[in-house]
């Protein structure tokens, strides 16, 4: 799970995405997993060593509680119980062939869009980081990443374009793209998965600075409500160097744009 | 309550009765359709409640407070077809005309569920068809597509629909059918693969049985 920033309030004060659970325990459904503390109003906090005080960002990723592959299992059958619901809802028969199997189906399917709650930034990159002698930009461009909006429950699509000054250190590149996969199978708003892979980045590696953009196709902007087709959200996070000094992001921007 | 006694191939219950049309058999008590519409999205909403929770997200987070009927409303939107007929949007734009040669709509923008997953898959339909002294408003095959991929789909089926569809209310010469989409739910999990297309097609008429026919529409339509 983690914690909120302290910067978060000054963004309105949005709770992060993740999986709450207390103990390791399977949450119990209707609201008792934690909030941010950034105190989404009315929710209950956590058990914590220092109640009410938010935890400093730079600690909050090693600490991610993970939602199990045995929680998965027994979240199942309530799951599938919903896409029955959700299916005579919309005027559908759940006992025609083609449907008869679909709410395991959706289930697990939306278990998958979501199995970044399973997963830890520190077990993917802790191997990883190596002493190199680098200080020149690094990038990673074109990741194509997968995400569900979560006002809609719609999925998300579109590519990553990761830039990074290494500090002596570097990060062995595939991790750059299992971050994006960590933050983006989630229920997710593009600007805070923008944000959540640069802090990522940051704190694992503590580089002199850190730049990630993200165009993608909403299908909630796409299928429904405005249905405009060939539109496309970009979102940037600028840190460190990359912020602070325009050659530098001039020089990443027009190197993901070649 | 919904009178099931004539259920469709996908799709079940004709919301459009206020009346139960077997009204003399069964007993059920008429409804408005508002009301219908009012307690199935709140079903449903109930029912998203519980799949955020179950997925282990704090479902009192500002982001999510109103995520079950914003979910529920996009889903009515998405299957908006059970409810439209062929007839209701085809009846005023048949006209006569003394057109015998090919006509083709083609790239109409299509998006579908996918029924076994409830995940979008989305791409082009290209329509054709040998008018038979009938022709078409070119706007209806684009609103027959909509009708019928706006529901829970298997690409095949929606084709045939389609087809289907127009060789009823046109009886034309001969009618083609094709769709190409990407499916989410083989590029974003499964077997993810980013760039495959499935491209289905049905001909009826002159298409099927004529080679020379098929030949000209699919280089008129599927060239680059």
């Amino acid at each position: 799970m983690e914690h909120s920033e302290p910067t978060e309030q000054a963004d309105g004060g949005s709770a992060l995405n993740g999986h709450f659970d207390r103990t390791g325990k399977r949450p119990v459904p209707g609201g008792s997993g934690c909030a941010s503390a950034a105190a989404s109003a009315g929710a209950p906090q956590p058990p914590r060593a220092e109640p009410g005080a938010p935890r400093p960002v730079m600690e909050s990723w090693r600490e991610e509680r993970t939602r199990s592959v045995e929680d998965n299992q027994t979240s199942l059958p309530s799951l599938a119980a919903a896409y029955t619901t959700i299916l005579r809802g919309l005027g559908e028969d759940p006992q025609r062939q083609g449907l008869l199997k679909t709410p395991w189906r959706a289930a697990t399917a939306m278990q998958f869009f979501t199995k970044g709650y399973q997963e830890k930034i520190i077990d993917v990159l802790n191997d990883a980081i190596f002493d190199e002698d680098h200080d020149e930009m690094v990038i990673v461009k074109d990741i194509d990443m997968f995400s569900m909006c979560e006002h809609h429950l719609v999925p998300i699509f579109g590519r990553v374009h990761i830039g990074y000054l290494p500090n002596k250190r570097v990060l062995g590149l595939s991790k750059l793209a299992r971050i994006v996969e960590i933050y983006s199978r989630r229920l997710q708003v593009q600007e805070r998965l923008t944000k959540q892979i640069a802090v990522a980045i940051t704190e694992a590696l503590k580089p002199t600075g850190v730049g990630v953009v993200i165009e993608a196709t909403h299908m909630c902007m796409v299928m429904r409500g405005v249905q405009k087709m060939n539109s496309k959200t970009v979102t940037s996070t600028m840190l460190g160097v990359f912020r602070e000094d325009p050659k530098t992001r001039d020089e990443f921007l027009a190197l993901i744009r070649s | 309550m919904e009178c099931r006694h004539a259920p469709e191939v996908n799709g079940g219950v004709d919301r459009n009765l206020t009346v139960c049309k077997h009204y003399s058999l069964c007993k059920e008590k008429k409804e408005t359709k508002d009301n219908v519409e009012a307690k199935e999205v709140s079903k449903v909403e109930t029912a998203y409640s519980s799949i955020l929770s179950e997925l282990g997200e704090d479902v009192d987070r500002e982001g999510l407070l109103r995520t079950p009927l914003r979910a529920a409303k996009a889903m009515q939107f998405l299957t908006k077809g059970y409810k439209e007929t062929t007839q209701d949007v085809l009846n005023d734009a048949i006209f006569d005309e003394n057109h015998e040669e090919i006509v083709i709509v083609k790239d109409i923008e299509l998006f579908s569920l996918c029924e076994h997953h409830l995940v979008p898959f989305f791409g082009k339909a290209h329509i054709a068809y040998l008018p038979n002294k009938k022709v078409v408003g070119l706007s209806k095959l684009a609103r027959i597509v909509e009708i019928y991929s706006r529901r829970l789909q298997v690409q095949e089926r929606l084709t045939k629909q389609i087809a289907s569809a127009i060789s009823e209310a046109l009886e034309p010469a001969g009618v083609a059918v094709v769709i190409e989409a990407a499916h989410m739910c083989m590029v974003m999990r499964g077997v993810q693969k980013i760039n495959a297309s499935t491209v289905t097609s049905v001909m009826l008429g002159k298409f099927h049985d004529d080679p020379t026919t098929r030949k000209e529409f699919l280089n008129l339509t599927m060239r680059k």
